[in-house]
């Protein structure tokens, strides 16, 4: 009998659980994966200085207290914005819905929050709205971010996945070089708007604090 | 034929399959039983007589002996 | 193999991964109760600068206690019974012996390795699977050595059924095995490019609502075959051995078992409702959610039933009475799973601190609750002494489930009066709340958790205690108990 022999022989019974469970796994999410990784037209891959503050913002884990997935109800609608479509995601990696609100949802917080009151935010959320019990940031105002990182990211996702970067992403060190100042000019226009006199030295000499990085990143989220 | 329809038919027709291959189970499980082919109760003994030199339910070794005479026959 | 009388089970591994299973236990469960105390005191953020933060430590809370607590408490029960069901001696076989020995070591040192990049934040951002790339290679080395014991101590057994709870052990290797290596897929930026950048990082080869499906996926299954599938095995082995009970029926602990594998694949996406992955399968989950309560309940009632006219032992022996409440436990939170599933429910608890609430009835009086229970029992079969005290065992039996009952009801209220203020809306149909309103109404529940993860977390010390006092000071033991564990 079938049942009697698959019980007596381990390797086939392996195999048997593994063939029942692998089944929703390849019925779920193969078929569907060319289409569920296609971008709204209108997306753009992020910057490498938006990269890096989302490296940053996985580093020092926001999704912990934060989601990026605003629901299709008037409620959420209402408080953050259009509700989120599956193409805008298409260049995330990794996806960071998150699936706890401590704090409020971040899919669209460059609509309604500037550089300045970041600044002030993630130095001291409660000064900027008591009761809050967000941890402050500080030591991403003296942290430098990894911008070199990030842009191996954008060269890898080019070169692995397709992602529209421009022609100049290469894998050599020396396109690295070259692409260097295009960054940091990207973090002196945010540094620009922000009051800290430390951080401006320090984008003045070349060098990204996090916070600029981070500040790119939740600007770029609309 | 879309991949949401081939998705849709997929589905259907392999939970329809499992969901007959584990009522076949259950009758098996309990026809077999009834007619004294196999008793599965008796392996709820394995947790409790499981010292070292406590009886066997099965034998492996005994089986195997067996199967291999049964082969040279 | 030669059959000698004085031939023994050797426990030199499961002694082993017994006392990491209680460090990583205490230590996951401080970081848990400072994270509590956190979201009710945020001062307590900045004990160790940036190292300290709620965000930082939340992970290592959630590695330790499943990836160094439960895995190495599902470890130290397969190295002890597994032997015993399967009829074979370790000792019996040298390479089994010293593969059991360095799987102990790498696995320590992985998980301490493991850890400390999680305190440096090198992460790779997926809830519950953070590592970065090189750690998860580790980790499946680690697997690997699991697998080679499994299938060699089954290899050679003298027993050749293989008992139920070897099927559930089998399916948890399995199973995480395979969804922990398609989940981690990733390419380290470092050798696609140059050597730009940090070695450490990696970028996930799926993006957006694919990497979300394979993510929960994984991470609903991870609970099902690291916190539902070996535990279901244990108690399976634990229960009828202590009480001296076979099984109620072995048939349906067969049928829950397949019940089981088919079922809770399909309930991932109910991690993602409402978001935007595609309708259909939203509805799956929904509905796969529900009737895995069938094979759930299947396994929990058996359990119960396990004790049909022996209810007296009870009231006498404390181990029985942590495995029937962690049963208990069980059926709530696969109860309360189903619920949290249906749309309409998951509109308000998803995102809110129910769904923590939800966890933790289910890992503090399940999952944590049957790996102390069994390790209760193993300890003096191990060491051939007497349990060093019953009344200790009670304290923190009353402790512990007092703990469990204020964490879960007080994160119910604060969940839901959450959940209600963010739609909220007055006569005109603007919202009534602002965020903040939101955050600062939940003190006190928070407040209420914080008491209850102290309460445990001292539970949980008491209980290391009593397995430390038996381990030096218990009673001798001149043969080993049959059944019921003997207890001073
Ligand atoms: C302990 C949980 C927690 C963590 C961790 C956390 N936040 Fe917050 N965050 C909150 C809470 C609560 C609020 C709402 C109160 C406030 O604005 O401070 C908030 C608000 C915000 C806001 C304002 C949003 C708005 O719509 O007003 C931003 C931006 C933000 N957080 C960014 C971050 C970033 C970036 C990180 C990671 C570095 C982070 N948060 C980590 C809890 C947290
Ligand atoms: C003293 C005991 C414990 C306390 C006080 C505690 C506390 C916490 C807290 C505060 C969180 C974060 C919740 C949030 O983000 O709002 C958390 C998350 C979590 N804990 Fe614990 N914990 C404890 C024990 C455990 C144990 C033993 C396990 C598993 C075996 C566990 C598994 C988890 C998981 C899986 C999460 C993530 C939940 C989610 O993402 O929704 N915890 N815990």
């Amino acid at each position: 009998m079938f049942f009697h022999w698959l019980e007596k022989n381990p390797f086939y019974f392996a195999l048997m659980i593994s063939v029942v469970i692998s089944f929703a796994g390849l019925l779920e999410i193969v078929p569907n994966f060319a289409q569920a990784a296609r971008p709204l037209s209108t997306e753009k891959p992020k910057t490498v200085l938006e990269l890096a503050g989302k490296n940053l913002y996985v580093k020092d884990n926001c999704i912990a207290c934060h989601s990026q997935m605003i629901r299709p109800f008037k409620s959420e609608t209402d408080r953050y914005g259009k509700y989120s479509l599956s193409g805008e995601y298409a260049y995330d990696r990794p996806f960071l819905w998150g699936s706890k609100r401590t704090g409020p949802d971040l899919h669209r917080v460059g609509n309604y929050r500037t550089t300045d009151w970041h600044e002030n935010h993630m130095r001291d959320p409660k000064a900027m709205v008591p009761g809050s019990i967000m941890p402050a940031y500080k030591h991403m105002f003296t942290n430098v971010a990894d911008i070199e990182s990030a842009y191996a990211e954008a060269v890898t996702v080019k070169n692995a996945f397709f992602t529209p970067y421009g022609p100049e992403f290469k894998r050599t060190r020396a396109a690295w070089e070259a692409h260097r100042p295009k960054v940091i000019a990207d973090a002196k226009k945010i540094a620009d708007d922000m009051k800290d006199e430390d951080v401006k030295k320090a984008v003045a000499n070349g060098e990204v604090p996090e916070i600029v990085a981070m500040i790119a990143y939740l600007n770029s989220l609309k | 034929m879309d991949i949401q329809n081939i998705q849709g038919y997929g589905m259907f027709f392999l939970t329809i399959f499992l969901t007959v291959i584990l009522y076949w189970y259950i009758l098996y499980l309990y026809r077999s039983e009834k007619k004294g082919e196999r008793d599965f109760e008796k392996y709820g003994r394995i947790a409790l007589d499981d010292n070292i030199d406590s009886p066997l339910v099965e034998d492996k070794i005994a089986s195997e002996r067996d199967n291999t005479k049964e082969q040279n026959k | 193999m030669q059959s000698n009388a004085a031939l023994e089970y050797d426990y030199t591994v499961a002694k082993l991964f017994t006392y990491v299973t209680i460090l990583f236990g205490f230590l996951g469960m401080l970081v848990g109760t400072i994270l509590a105390l956190q979201l009710a005191f945020p001062e307590l953020n900045y004990l160790i600068g940036e190292y300290g933060t709620f965000s930082r430590l939340r992970p290592i809370h959630t590695n330790t206690v499943i990836f160094g607590f439960t895995v190495s408490g599902v470890f130290a029960t397969w190295y002890y019974f597994a032997q015993r069901v399967l009829k074979v001696s370790m000792a019996e076989s040298r390479f089994l012996m010293i593969m059991g020995k360095v799987h102990f070591w790498v696995y320590f040192i992985g998980a301490l390795i493991a850890t400390i990049t999680l305190v440096f934040g090198i992460s790779a951002g997926k809830e519950y699977a953070q590592y970065e790339w090189w750690v998860d290679i580790v980790i499946v080395i680690i697997w690997i050595m699991w697998g080679v014991n499994i299938f060699g101590m089954i290899g050679i057994r003298r027993e050749k059924a293989l008992y139920v709870s070897i099927w559930y052990y089998l399916a948890c290797f399995l199973g995480i095995a395979m969804l922990y290596l398609f989940n981690n897929m990733s390419i380290p930026t470092y050798f696609a490019t140059e050597g730009l950048g940090s070695i450490h990082h990696s970028v996930s080869m799926y993006s957006g609502t694919n990497d979300a499906l394979v993510q929960w996926w994984y991470g609903h299954n991870a609970v099902a075959f690291g916190f539902t599938v070996p535990i279901v095995g244990m108690i399976y082995y634990f229960l009828p051995k202590e009480s001296g009970q076979a099984i109620y029926s072995y048939k349906l602990s067969l049928l829950s078992f397949w019940g089981l594998m088919f079922v809770y694949l399909w309930a991932g996406s109910h991690h993602l409702l409402w978001s935007t992955v595609p309708d259909w399968m939203q509805t799956m989950g929904s509905a796969f959610s529900i009737v895995l309560i069938l094979p759930s309940w299947g396994s929990a009632i058996n359990m119960l039933l396990t004790m049909k006219g022996e209810w007296n032992q009870l009231a006498e022996n404390p181990l029985i009475k942590f495995m029937v409440i962690a049963s208990t436990f069980y059926m709530l939170s696969t109860i309360e799973g189903p619920i949290q599933a249906i749309k309409s429910v998951n509109a308000i608890a998803h995102f809110t601190d129910w769904i923590p609430g939800h966890v933790h009835d289910g890992v503090l009086g399940w999952v944590v609750f049957m790996i102390m229970a069994s390790l209760f029992h193993m300890t003096p079969r191990m060491f051939k002494r007497e349990i060093y005290s019953k009344k200790l065992m009670g304290i923190q039996f009353w402790m512990q489930t007092t703990a469990v009952v204020l964490y879960f009801t007080s994160m119910w209220i604060a969940g839901i009066t959450q959940g209600m203020m963010w739609r909220a809306v007055d006569e005109y149909g603007n919202l009534v709340y602002s965020f903040i309103d939101t955050v600062t109404v939940l003190h006190p529940y928070y407040v209420i958790r914080g008491v209850s993860g102290v309460l445990y977390t001292a539970g949980f010390i008491l209980f290391a205690f009593n397995i430390y006092k038996t381990i030096t000071a218990g009673r001798k033991l001149t043969e080993e108990p049959q059944f019921r564990t003997p207890m001073a």
